[in-house]
């Protein structure tokens, strides 16, 4: 399906400007509205092709967008981030923007015509647990809410955003996204933060292999997925590209701080690390192996559609941070 | 002091000459430079832990390896017996497998949940080539090609009694659905020695489903002497390898528990047969005078 008229919500979020900046390249014929919560990101400047909106995240302002406007693909790359706000009250907000706000954008899109959605997903739904498989593929059970209150709002959004994406099947195309851990110049998410800070904390009694995507190349999946993706969940991760987490943090030229993590890790939980802003249920991330399995993804990719590795994904966030503190 | 000092002397001469003979038998494995793999296995650290274990392997547990000639190169299941308390056995037929066939190769022993969770202890297995024991993981490993080293008694028969030392427990019939999956041959080991890691132990089984661990053996030192009480004595270890066992071609992956089962016996009756003649040719469990031999001290 080529699109004429797209729909990005989150974009103020760097990977929905990315993905914006392809689109716009790709599809010279179509128009991009991009709305957000947030403030909006100046980066594009005046452009006819792409308005841009802040509106609240509400059901009413989301009904005037699909009266007032036509979308053959909607991009829901809005998301919270795991590392903010952990009080009941925030909690509940995300819950309820994340799950109930993502199954009223889908029915929205149904209803006004569009003819495919794309959600934003995380592999941080099947947990990190001493029992996975090496490679988690799509089919298995999401397990992260079981160990972390934290992640709640992603897995039922998940859950339910898969649900409804086979209920419409015959009436809808949309897609899922689980993309492995984004990084890249301009993402500053968890892990980013984690990996660039010069005292990041990492188990000496631990190396969890890990898999890194750069923010171009899950761009470039957002933005060819209403051509190459069927209706289905797709988990994202460049081929081979596996690490360990020590050699990330090497390959990062960061030390870091060897600490045993069987002594530290529920300290740490409780104390959320600050400073880091990272989450407790990360530490599980940071002790077993959570690897995907995106072999169903691969399959609908053309051979050469990823460009970086995961070494020039780790080396594109460590110039960044070294520009930064520069 | 002069005696003490000349057997340091051949201690060292020692660890290094077996260093270097692992080292030689090593490069066979084309290890080196490689990059860690998804599973786990690092083999810069792979290698060099092989290197310092060799003189445990030859010296202190003195590994005879049997039927050397039956593994080819080409991808197995190996199917053993388990004993010994910890999981020693399956290091030291890794490490036989990888020093002392013809056909050197890396395999992936299957490890329980409960190990991955061990700091330090879990990751260094899955830098050697460990794996979980989840049957999907192990046919992929099987799929490209690699050996998977399974124990199909689990943790009944590493934790055994001394009245139980020698008797095979019941197998679980996973390996061999593995196996079909994969379509490859059952290489069956029988260890023989390691049960007297631990001559005289008692399994306090509810103490241990107390505390949520698989076993908990009382030996005559271990728990009272700490980590120190868990050191393993120096028995000596023969590995004996049979013949590969193909799988039935009738035999699909999700065939019946029914048709398997004279299978899974027919493995289980093979490991101890290996056992029972092994068990006739075992040597002494403690040796002073061949040990001090080895280091060049008395006649």
């Amino acid at each position: 399906m080529i699109p004429r008229s797209i729909l990005v919500i989150g974009i103020s979020g760097s990977l929905a400007q990315k993905t914006v900046g392809l689109l716009l390249e790709k599809y010279p014929n179509a128009t991009i509205r991009g709305i957000d919560a947030r403030p909006l990101p100046p980066g594009f400047g005046p452009n006819e092709r792409l308005q841009m909106e802040r509106i609240p995240y509400r059901r009413n302002s989301f009904e005037r967008l699909f009266r007032d406007h036509r979308f053959d693909l909607v991009l829901n790359l809005g998301r919270f981030s795991h590392s903010q706000g952990h009080t009941p009250k925030d909690m509940a907000r995300k819950l309820e923007f994340s799950v109930i706000g993502s199954r009223r954008i889908l029915d929205l899109s149904l209803k006004s015509g569009v003819k495919k959605a794309v959600t934003l997903s995380t592999f941080h739904v099947y947990g990190a647990l001493p029992d996975n498989p090496t490679s988690i593929s799509e089919e298995m059970p999401l397990r992260a809410s079981l160990k972390y209150p934290d992640l709640r709002h992603v897995v039922d959004m998940d859950n339910v955003v898969a649900k409804w994406m086979w209920r419409h099947q015959n009436a809808m195309d949309s897609v899922v996204l689980r993309p492995c851990n984004i990084v890249g110049p301009s993402i500053r998410n968890t892990i980013s933060r984690y990996l660039t800070h010069p005292k990041a904390p990492y188990p000496m009694d631990f190396n969890p292999m890990m898999q890194f995507i750069h923010e171009h190349d899950m761009a470039n999946v957002v933005a060819g997925a209403s051509e190459l993706l069927p209706t289905g969940i797709y988990n994202v991760a460049p081929p081979g590209g596996v690490i360990g987490l020590r050699q990330a943090l090497k390959a990062m030229g960061n030390e870091g701080l060897p600490i045993p993590f069987f002594l530290a890790a529920w300290p740490l939980r409780l104390l959320q690390w600050p400073r880091l802003r990272v989450p407790g249920y990360l530490i599980d991330y940071l002790i077993y192996s959570c690897l995907i399995d995106s072999s169903l993804l691969h399959r609908h990719l053309p051979k050469d559609f990823f460009r970086y590795s995961v070494e020039k994904a780790l080396q594109g966030l460590r110039e960044a941070s070294t520009k930064k503190r520069l | 002091m002069e005696k003490i000092g000349q057997l340091y002397g051949k201690l060292l001469e020692s660890l290094e000459k077996e260093g270097n003979w692992a080292r030689e038998k090593l490069d066979r494995l084309g290890l080196a430079g490689k990059p860690c793999d998804p599973w786990g296995l690092d083999p810069a650290y792979c290698l060099k832990t092989l290197r310092l274990l060799a003189p445990l392997y030859r010296q202190y547990f003195k590994v005879r390896v049997y039927g050397a000639h039956h593994v080819q190169d080409r991808p197995y299941v190996l199917v053993s017996n388990h004993s010994g308390q910890i999981a020693i056995d399956g290091l030291l037929i890794f490490m036989a497998m990888a020093l002392d066939v013809d056909h050197p190769r890396i395999v992936r022993p299957m490890m329980e949940r409960f190990m991955i969770k061990l700091p330090f202890v879990g990751e260094a297995s899955l830098r050697l080539g460990g794996v979980l024991g989840d049957r999907q993981n192990c046919i992929k490993l099987l799929e490209e090609g690699q050996s998977v080293l399974v124990f199909p008694e689990g943790v009944r028969g590493v934790s055994k009694s001394t009245s139980e030392f020698y008797r095979l427990q019941p197998f679980t019939r996973g390996f061999f659905r593995m196996a079909l999956a994969a379509r490859k041959e059952i290489l069956p080991i029988a260890v023989v020695g390691a049960e007297e890691f631990y001559p005289f132990v008692y399994q306090a089984k509810g103490a241990a489903k107390r505390l949520g661990l698989p076993a908990l053996p009382i030996t005559p030192l271990f728990p009272w002497l700490g980590p120190l009480g868990a050191v393993p004595l120096p028995s000596p270890i023969d590995i004996h390898i049979g013949p590969p066992i193909p799988v039935p071609e009738e035999l699909g992956e999700d065939a019946p528990n029914r048709d398997m089962d004279a299978c899974v016996l027919e493995v289980k009756r093979s490991i101890g047969g290996m056992l029972k003649a092994g068990l006739k040719k075992r040597r002494k469990f403690i040796d002073p005078k061949a040990f001090l031999k080895n280091f060049g001290v008395g006649k």
